[in-house]
């Protein structure tokens, strides 16, 4: 290693940065994610797993049962089993929301007098719960009006009780702003690294990296080292706004946070770095990153999933990327506070470790020191 | 001691294509070898492969080191400096000329001693950029651009150096300096140096020369074995119909003896030879009139004391200039003088300080004035500005489309364009895979699609072969004849004054002549071309 000229490129990097206001993006643009999809996250649940106790085993209630199954919201279940083993079955991340049916439901509604309907909910993922909550009443609701014109059920009959398990006083913040950290860690380190090196491959500069004695190594080492401390900075931004702007609550070691921080941008640069190895023009390199890291930094970020109710491929997919070993990680060390205690950590950091390096290894032998022909 | 022997190198690219096919020369410490050939023919590729950044196949020694690879070259590249082709390719274009020094000294773990601070200041003062050490690259002038990179490469004294058409776009005062420098890098330290170039008056100051053509080292010798070679060819401008001749301006060339007085050879005339030679055609340019009559006014462009600072400097200071109905205008100076500054405000790219601007009798006073006169003028900048993920076709196109043209116009405008520009080939080739010369040809072509009356030319002919600009030139004539084009242009080929009606000289922002190029000569009696002329006026104030 030659110290002298790694000090010298990192030099020359920070100056670039700063006097291409390069700078700013790498801090403007996780503040401003971080900000507005803290505040404001919604999307579409599709397929969350209901299970459906129907006590009443009438026409309508089938006729219910049967808008579930077949909407694209849902993968409705029938069982027949009891009210606590049902929950259990939710407990067990197995199932979203249950939906018990009592067994005078149709009597009553022909009646026209009040039918109250349980529905349990899946509360750790507090948006997701609030959704799954609002398509549950919006099927229930869709239905009756189809009958309401034939009969004379009103639908204010109806009562829907739902009720949010385990978590119930858990804020949607809390549940997504530091999903949003390891959303942001993953993207905004890499897109730097991808351009840094790309950069010099369009403008015709890297042929001073070709010509010289420079090691690759060395190069490399001068090439992430500023982002990795620049984004390192990021690390504590991000804490400070997820605990004193959304008043998520930090139970966990900060040490362990900070590490586990650290190696995670490692690996965003390190996937940067492949791309940027790879691919020859900015815009490419670019939109490359921005693919393999937004969408899984999305996706199995466990922000708007969580992992244990995902499909097998799905499932098996959020264990490839970094993202959801992660999370689990930062969702400890605000939420739970287990830290090292849990093995699952202990083996999350390993399995981030390895991640980390593979990633740089690869990125070092695709590197070329020569012209591409 | 330290010798270089390059031993039978071939580099084939993607798709079989041959960069240079079998080269070997030796170089031995202290000599100066030039590579010439026209464009395309694996000057480069050669020099990429004696550097250690491309595959290639045979083997090189230097000294000691023997390499067959870019990795096995690593251990040599402490001693190499390379300088590849491009306007300052080299250069981060934030970082200022000094930081650009230091930075390469330390890249070279240069000790920055008072030795270094010495050479420092030498180098800086041969690029004649002592007084700009504080300016980003980004501002600089493209002369300039091209001698920072220079220093860059030889800051850490390399004793192997190898400079890809380092002299591209630099002013002859500097270029005389550099060979100064050159020779005395070699003198007192015994490095080789390979450099390769398109002014044939430098090849002259060569100890030895590589003859480039058809991907192959075809000749070697000094200048004078190398013209030798050829003067039993070149003859006095005579006619001759012959499929054996070519005829040209001033010179006649025949491989069949001809009856007829000899002239004396110049590295040029073997470009031309070799032509001859291996029956390339050398493309028949022609210009059909235009497809609009045009009412021109008799002046142009009228500028009165037009000026451009950047913060306190001024770059160009209260010039005026003409260009009248159907002229040709050379606008000649050092790097730097203000060239390229004095275009773009004629084009509006830089808005103007000072002094009053008439472009086609119309006063210009606003973006309005402008934007009536756009689809009567034509450009082409410093670096060409063509799309390079877009082929030659799509490139002319999008070209049309800015100015309005109907597409099926501007079609047929582009099928012509590439018969009568000797291009109709590469239609649908991509611009980077393409010689300089028939990328520049395009360029122009780009710059005329919409049939301007007023052309103004950047640069046009920098880093691009004898023969090309030969038919550049050409081009530039008949555009003139058939249409009564008006043309401004920058050349750092002092020979090309020649073909100019008229020549301004620019000095560090201000005019300090204006003239017909034979008035130049009847000013200047003792010079024998119009490079010593130059030099006069640069020299005169210093
Ligand atoms: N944006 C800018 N900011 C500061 N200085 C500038 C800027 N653009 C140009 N200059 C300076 O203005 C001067 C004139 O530059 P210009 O590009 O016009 O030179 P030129 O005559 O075209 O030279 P060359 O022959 O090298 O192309 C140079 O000293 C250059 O550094
Ligand atoms: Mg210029």
């Amino acid at each position: 290693m030659n110290i002298g000229v790694i000090k010298a490129y990192i030099l020359k990097e920070f100056k670039e940065l700063i006097r291409t206001r390069m700078i700013f993006i790498v801090y403007a643009i996780p503040i401003i994610v971080i900000v507005l999809f803290g505040y404001g996250i919604k999307l579409d649940v599709t397929h969350s797993r209901v299970l459906i106790i129907d006590n009443d085993q009438s026409k309508l209630s089938r006729e219910l049962i049967e808008k579930f199954k077949h909407s694209k919201y849902f993968n409705a279940t029938e069982l027949n089993i009891s009210e606590s083993k049902a929950l259990k079955l939710i407990k067990q991340a197995k199932k979203d929301a249950v939906i018990i049916i009592p067994n005078s439901f149709e009597k009553r509604l022909i009646k026209n007098q009040k039918v109250n309907i349980g529905v349990f909910i899946d509360g750790s993922f507090p948006n997701r719960a609030r959704t799954i909550e609002n398509y549950i009443e919006g099927v229930i609701i869709d239905d009756l009006q189809s009958y309401a014109p034939k009969t004379s059920i009103s639908t204010n009959v109806i009562n829907i009780n739902p009720r949010s398990l385990f978590n119930q006083a858990m804020r949607d913040e809390d549940a997504i702003v530091p999903g949003l950290i390891g959303f942001v860690l993953l993207v905004a380190p890499a897109v730097l690294s991808a351009l840094l090196i790309v950069k010099e491959k369009e403008e015709g500069t890297i042929f001073n990296f070709y010509a010289s004695p420079i090691s690759k190594e060395d190069f490399l080492i001068a090439k992430l080292t500023p982002p990795f401390i620049l984004h390192s900075l990021n690390i504590f931004i991000l804490f400070l706004i997820a605990v004193y702007l959304f008043n998520v609550p930090f139970r966990g070691s900060f040490t362990l946070y900070w590490f586990s921080s650290e190696l995670y941008i490692l690996i965003s640069l390190a996937i940067g770095l492949l791309v940027s190895v790879v691919t020859r023009s900015q815009i490419v390199a670019l939109v490359l990153t921005v693919v393999i890291t937004v969408l899984p930094g999305f996706l199995y970020s466990g922000m708007i999933m969580p992992i244990s109710s995902m499909s097998q491929e799905s499932y098996i997919e959020a264990h490839m990327f970094p993202v959801m070993y992660y999370n689990h990680i930062i969702y400890d060390t605000f939420l739970i506070g287990e830290g090292l205690n849990s093995r699952k950590i202990i083996l999350y950091l390993i399995i981030l470790t390895i991640y980390a390096s593979v990633l740089f290894i690869l990125g070092r032998l695709f590197l070329k020191k020569e012209l591409k022909k | 001691m330290a010798n270089l022997n390059v031993n039978s190198v071939t580099v084939i690219y993607k798709g079989n294509r041959i960069g240079i096919k079998d080269a070997s020369f030796k170089a031995e410490e202290g000599e100066i070898v030039g590579f010439i050939g026209a464009d395309g023919t694996g000057k480069s590729s050669l020099m990429h492969a004696i550097s250690g950044i491309i595959k290639f196949k045979g083997e090189i020694s230097f000294g000691k080191y023997v390499y067959h690879s870019p990795k096995e070259a690593e251990k040599v590249k402490k001693y190499i400096g390379f300088m590849p082709q491009g306007l300052g390719l080299i250069l981060y274009d934030r970082l200022t000329v000094e930081e650009h020094l230091d930075f390469f000294a330390n890249v070279r773990n240069i000790k920055m001693d008072k030795n270094f601070k010495t050479y420092k200041q030498k180098l800086l003062h041969m690029a004649g950029l002592s007084r700009f050490t504080e300016r980003e690259a980004e501002h600089l002038s493209g002369g300039m651009r091209q001698k920072l990179s220079l220093i860059c490469t030889l800051i850490h004294r390399p004793r192997l150096l190898l400079l890809d058409e380092p002299t591209t776009g630099v002013d002859p005062l500097s270029r005389l300096e550099l060979w100064e420098i050159l020779d005395n890098i070699r003198k007192e330290e015994g490095t080789i140096i390979i450099v390769s170039t398109a002014y044939m008056q430098e090849a002259s100051k060569m100890d030895r020369l590589l003859l480039f053509d058809d991907n192959r080292i075809m000749a070697s010798g000094t200048s004078k074995q190398l013209t030798d070679s050829v003067r039993n060819y070149v003859y006095k401008k005579t006619p001759c119909k012959d499929t054996d001749c070519l005829e040209l301006h001033n010179v006649t060339y025949s491989l069949k003896p001809l009856n007829s007085e000899h002239k004396d050879p110049t590295l040029e005339d073997i470009f031309f030879i070799n032509a001859l030679k291996n029956r390339k055609k050398l493309t028949e340019i022609s210009v059909s009139k235009r497809e609009r009559r045009l009412e021109i006014p008799p002046i142009v462009m009228e500028a009165k004391g037009l000026t451009k600072k950047f913060g306190d400097f001024v770059a160009d200071d209260k010039i005026d200039m003409e260009l009248k109905r159907n002229e040709i205008l050379g606008l000649f100076g050092a790097n730097g003088a203000g060239k390229t500054t004095f275009i773009k405000m004629l084009l509006g790219l830089y808005p103007i300080d000072e002094g009053e601007l008439t472009l086609l009798s119309q006063p210009i006073r606003s973006g309005r004035d402008r934007r009536k006169l756009k689809s009567k003028i034509g450009y082409v900048s410093q670096h060409f500005a063509l799309y390079k993920n877009m082929s030659v076709r799509e490139n002319l196109i999008y070209f049309a489309s800015i100015h309005q043209i109907p597409a099926s116009e501007a079609l047929r405008r582009i099928e012509r364009y590439g018969k009568e520009l000797g291009f109709s080939d590469y239609l649908d080739a991509m611009p980077k895979d393409l010689p300089l010369g028939i990328n520049q040809r395009f360029s122009i072509a780009a710059a005329i699609i919409h049939e301007p009356v007023v052309l103004f030319l950047d640069e046009p002919t920098s880093g691009i072969d004898v023969i090309a600009r030969h038919q550049f030139w050409q081009l530039l004539k008949l555009l003139k004849e058939q249409w009564g084009i008006s043309i401004l242009i920058t050349t750092h080929y002092m020979s090309e004054a020649e073909y100019c009606d008229r020549v301004v000289l620019l000095k560090e922002g201000k005019k300090i002549a204006d003239d017909t190029v034979e008035n130049f000569y009847k000013k200047h009696p003792e010079a024998s071309n119009f490079e010593e002329i130059f030099l006069e006026y640069y020299r005169e104030a210093n």
